[in-house]
């Protein structure tokens, strides 16, 4: 196969192997058939038949959104005693640890006070007092001594706190000694190296200060941290004599800003440290701030060339349960993990869906049946609008997946296939046939306020979101089916089977530059400031600069056609994916290429790269959607036979991927099914 | 900032405890509240006093500020993205190797007398003591006594744990 030929592009004939693959009827799909029962007008539909470590859907779970798994309230019932046991465990092992911990020291360090840790009294002055009090030998036995359990706790800081350990620590308020500073530390180290000083002396101190308090008799309120010495005649043993709790010692709003930095896990430890950190640590405030970084909220980012998709934030609500949504952010991240993930079925278009695009509310499709198709994102997934030749309705909808396909990787752990909806009623009237493409959409793309879609009749269709999706105007200029669009705030960028890729004006639809330079079918454009990534059907990406028009880099395939690109968002980054069946990872600047991406066992057809989840998602002639880890490059989750065609577009957010297949269909792959509390993370 | 002119004058600032501290004019107006002030004041040449920072940690303020008298001034992001990461520079982290006692004087002195930068030092050096540890090492670390009965914890740690497996 060619790789001209090897994309769709043509609408005069079908494929031959499309109607091999199209819809083959199984021994085992008819009795999936024949199992549908028909339940508020929804087929639902359960097809996860031998796969054991799925959870079985009850077929009604419509009426009740949150499934119920048998399973799971099984456990759930036997989870509060076994905390409870759990609980009790801890707190044992908590006194038996300070009993076992302290005990063993007595005969070495002639210890005789076995009181359990002083309450907070003594934190300020009385510990800045005590070191002064402290003899030399007792000191030294208690801290060489009591490093070594220490320790133990703190693995990764050890090293670079060890080296001080053998270096008999300075008596405080002598002076003698320079403070044990780490100087040739990597960067980085010396914070958590002094945080680690901090914890182990902290340990050590809880025998000291027990000898040297027992002696003290005189006001420990005196000193109250008024430290006159320099810097370097404080001994690092000083930091043992001075714990104290943040909490109580700095106002509300510097806590909520040291809290502020922690990462979400840090910040629910925290929660359960007392009822003063609780207090702090779950203020929504807090939880904003965490949350937010930890899923890569940037509000620079908001406005990328590349039209958004919802990164599951939220919305900036004054009541928002930042906290909560984190837990829901966990558990979706672990059904991505875990490939689990609901099928949701769009039937409708008559022919190969070629094309799609969504947000939170509405996906948008467009087919080789001449039709762009909105869809509502939500349940029912109804479609509400039919943009070109009235279509007439698609009778049975047929086998929707490959079961045969399911055991080599991820199978829907529930299918849904909503009913299509009747296209007499949602189909726009026609006023001019020219308002539409008279051939397949092959290509668009949306935001706020434009989606452009591209034809096989040549041309582009600019349409107003806002206004109904009513036609602006018709973009000439390709001498070929127009294979891909991308525009954003000032450019729409359209290449074509001509080889050739047009720069339009955004607001006034004027051709401002024609780049030359493929020999090929020009199969994909991405979009970011003034750069263009290309991928041609002859083999080659091509990065150009819109102001000067000319190509600036190659970036070749090792065998042959490209059949789609990719631009990561700071422009640093370029996939592309072909007929090698493999993805190639380029970086932008240097042309070199970074990684191959393997696992496809047929023609690469289509990439999306979400930066802000490090997710690559590829659709493949080889009927299967795969993720990889956009960092390591390493396949995540494999997603065979979903349809019963090739993939030819898809595009995922922070909870699912959209796939269209050959085989007519869209399908949703939601891995946020029926998660209690997902509807939250909606932007 | 202040051109190579401005960086001899001297200033005056009075600790709590009565301390003076002769300071470049340039580097004591890393503190927007100073700042104010001497422009309030104008050339008096009066001791400022601050009174709520005694002499031991001015003058560790000082040494801050006199080290990064040359930092571009501080572009007034908004809170999220000085909340970034919890990188410190090495510098700011051998400053910061006090015990916890200064270290929360130099926040409490940073917040009072208006010097962001070091504010976030501080704060993002107390929240890498916090980071990665159990509730158990956090309030060894800062010796917190734990005022929750077992049925409070159990509670929180229900309310931390995700139903689905």
């Amino acid at each position: 196969m060619t790789p001209r030929d090897s994309i769709p592009v043509t609408p005069s004939r079908r494929r031959p192997s499309s109607s091999m693959k199209g819809r083959p009827r199984t021994a085992t799909s008819q009795q999936t058939d024949s199992k549908l029962s028909v339940w508020n007008g929804l087929f639902p539909e359960d097809v996860c038949e031998d796969d054991q470590d799925q959870v079985i859907e009850e077929t009604n779970h419509f009426p009740d959104p949150v499934p119920r798994r048998r399973g799971a309230k099984s456990f759930s019932s036997l989870r509060h005693p076994v905390d409870g046991l759990r609980t009790l465990g801890r707190r044992l092992s908590v006194t038996i640890r300070h009993k076992s911990s302290r005990q063993p020291f007595q005969p070495l360090q002639s210890l005789q006070d076995p009181s359990p840790i002083e309450p907070t009294g003594h934190k300020n002055g009385a510990a800045s007092g005590s070191r002064h009090t402290r003899s030399k030998s007792n000191y030294l036995d208690g801290r060489l001594f009591h490093r070594r359990p220490s320790a133990n706790s703190v693995p990764p800081l050890q090293n670079f706190y060890t080296p001080t350990a053998p270096v008999p620590a300075p008596i405080p308020g002598n002076g003698l000694e320079p403070p044990i500073l780490p100087d040739d530390i990597c960067a980085g180290a010396a914070a958590r190296a002094a945080a680690a000083a901090q914890n182990e002396l902290a340990r050590a101190e809880r025998v000291t200060s027990h000898t040297s308090e027992s002696k003290l008799t005189r006001d420990t309120e005196s000193g109250i941290g008024i430290d006159l010495r320099d810097r370097s005649e404080i001994s690092d043993a000083d930091y043992d004599a001075v714990r104290m709790d943040p909490a109580s010692c700095l106002p509300p709003e510097i806590m909520a800003h040291i809290l502020s930095y922690l990462d979400p896990n840090s910040l629910m430890q925290s929660e359960s440290v007392s009822r003063a950190w609780n207090e702090q640590a779950s203020s929504r405030h807090v939880w904003r701030i965490v949350f937010r970084r930890a899923y890569g909220y940037h509000r620079s980012e908001r406005m990328t060339s590349k039209t958004k998709q919802s990164n599951g934030l939220g919305k900036a609500l004054p009541n928002q349960n930042w906290k909560g949504m984190f837990l829901v952010r966990r558990a979706l991240e672990q059904r991505w993990r875990d490939g689990k993930a609901a099928a949701i079925y769009l039937h409708g278009h008559k022919d190969s869906v070629y094309c799609a695009q969504f947000d939170e509310h509405k996906i948008i499709t467009g087919s080789r049946d001449r039709t762009i198709r909105v869809w509502d994102a939500h349940y029912p997934w109804e479609c509400r609008k039919i943009i070109g030749p009235p279509p007439g309705d698609v009778p049975g909808i047929g086998p929707v997946n490959n079961s045969s396909q399911h055991a080599s990787g991820k199978s829907p752990f529930i299918t849904i296939c909503p009913p299509s909806t009747k296209s007499a009623e949602i189909v726009t009237p026609i006023d001019l046939a020219t308002d539409y493409h008279s051939a397949s959409i092959l290509c668009l793309q949306f935001d706020e306020e434009l989606m452009v879609t591209g034809s096989s009749d040549y041309t582009c269709i600019m349409w107003d979101i806002k206004n109904d999706y009513k036609p602006i105007r018709r973009l000439w200029g390709h001498g070929a089916g127009v294979l891909d669009v991308c525009f954003d705030d000032r450019h729409i960028v359209s290449c074509s089977k001509d080889s050739s890729i047009c720069v339009w004006d955004r607001n006034t639809g004027t051709l401002l530059k024609k780049l030359l330079g493929h020999s090929g079918p020009v199969n994909a454009v991405q979009l970011r400031g003034d750069l263009v990534v290309s991928a041609s059907g002859d083999g080659v990406a091509k990065l150009w600069n819109i102001a000067s028009g000319l190509c600036v880099k190659d970036f070749p395939s090792k065998d042959r056609g490209l059949a789609c690109v990719e631009f990561s968002d700071d422009a640093r980054t370029i996939l592309t994916g072909g007929n090698d069946q493999v993805i190639y990872q380029f970086d932008a600047n240097t042309g070199e290429m970074v990684n191959e991406l393997k696992g496809h066992a047929g023609l690469v057809r289509s990439l999306h790269l979400d930066n802000a989840n490090k997710r690559i998602v590829s659709g493949s002639y080889d009927t299967s959607v795969k993720v990889f880890d956009a960092e390591s490059g390493e396949l995540s989750i494999d997603l065979p036979g979903w349809t019963t065609s090739w993939m030819l577009s898809v595009k995922s957010d922070y909870r699912r991927i959209v796939a269209t297949s050959q085989d007519s269909r869209t399908v949703i792959m939601d891995f946020g099914w029926a998660l209690d509390g997902v509807d939250m993370l909606e932007e | 900032m202040s051109s190579n002119g401005a960086a001899t004058t001297k200033i005056t600032l009075t600790s709590s405890d009565g301390t003076d501290l002769s300071v470049d004019r340039e580097v004591a107006e890393r503190s927007v509240l100073i700042k104010n002030m001497l422009e309030d004041l104008g050339e008096s040449g009066e001791a400022i006093p601050i009174p709520n920072v005694n002499a031991a940690v001015l003058s560790k303020v000082v040494e801050w500020c006199e080290h990064h008298r040359n930092d571009p001034p501080s572009n007034h992001d908004d809170d999220d993205s000085r909340r970034k990461a919890t990188d410190i520079d090495e510098w700011d982290q051998k400053f910061m190797q006090v015990d916890q006692e200064m270290l929360f004087e130099i926040i409490l002195a940073a917040n009072y007398l208006d010097i962001k930068a070091l504010l976030d030092v501080g704060c993002k050096t107390v929240a890498n003591m916090i980071k990665g540890k159990s509730p158990e090492e956090i309030r060894k670390t800062f010796n917190i006594q734990n005022d929750f009965t077992p049925e409070e914890e159990d509670q929180i740690r229900r309310e931390n744990e995700w139903a689905e497996e």
